[in-house]
């Protein structure tokens, strides 16, 4: 899962792990997201352009501003796999045990 | 974080060797990352953790960090994303009357801190509600 590794890879940073928890909650612009950390406008805007390219959040233009949200694809395929893993494991493990 | 219970038959020691020794007959089928549907799967108490294809080809799934029978088994987890990014798994295995009890947690480690980031907190029971409600909102 080569996405995979590329979004995890992304989130290694601290700082984008943050970026991407608070526009969880909601769509938020490079000024917005610039006030809540200790961080400077550009060097947010370079954390936004790494989680974009990773395929964790996708900007949109709302009137005159630019906002940034999640894209929960980036991640989704993986937690399905690893979700379903163990419901299908443990069922087969059951049996299993049973016989 | 991942968190499945499920009870077995039996007591721990029995739980323990079929879920350490019987791999091949519980991992998934669909699962299996050689194309061979009869491959094994391994969990060794020297820390390996890996597939076995008939024709002798292997694949690491993961490594055991911790192998305390009957008790408590730690794996990092490959399969989902890679060596590089390892996810952690550990499976305690607790005695009910003649029954077992095994729990298993799934989560991410250091390399793969940011898997469960997007997942919005109120929602936990229910991936697809976050799903579609995170996708409404980007589209509102």
């Amino acid at each position: 899962m080569k996405d995979a590794a590329h979004a995890l890879d992304a989130l290694g940073n601290p700082v984008r792990r943050e970026i991407l928890r608070s526009l969880r909650d909601a769509p938020l612009s490079v000024g917005e997201i610039a006030e809540r950390f200790p961080v400077s406008r550009p060097a947010v805007s370079r954390h936004l352009r790494v989680l974009e390219g990773a395929g964790l959040v996708e900007s949109r233009a709302e009137g005159a501003r630019n906002v940034y949200c999640v894209r929960v694809q980036g991640f989704a395929a993986v937690r399905e796999y690893l979700d379903e893993f163990w419901d299908v494991a443990l069922a087969r493990l059951e049996r299993l045990s049973r016989r | 974080m991942i968190r499945r219970s499920v009870r077995l038959a039996g007591d721990v020691h029995r739980a323990w060797s079929l879920f350490t020794g019987a791999a091949t007959e519980w991992w998934p089928p669909s699962r299996r990352h050689l194309g061979d549907p009869e491959s094994e799967v391994l969990i060794e108490a020297a820390g390996r953790f890996f597939e076995r294809a008939r024709d002798g080809r292997e694949a690491e799934l993961g490594r055991v960090t911790a192998w305390e029978p009957p008790d408590r088994l730690e794996m990092d987890f490959y399969p989902g994303t890679d060596a590089a990014h390892p996810t952690r798994v550990t499976v305690t295995f607790t005695a009910d009357g003649d029954e077992t009890v095994v729990e298993v947690t799934h989560g991410p480690g250091p390399e793969s801190a940011g898997l469960f980031v997007v997942r919005a907190p109120a929602y936990e029971r229910s991936w697809e509600a976050v799903l579609s409600a995170l996708r409404e909102r980007c589209q509102r």
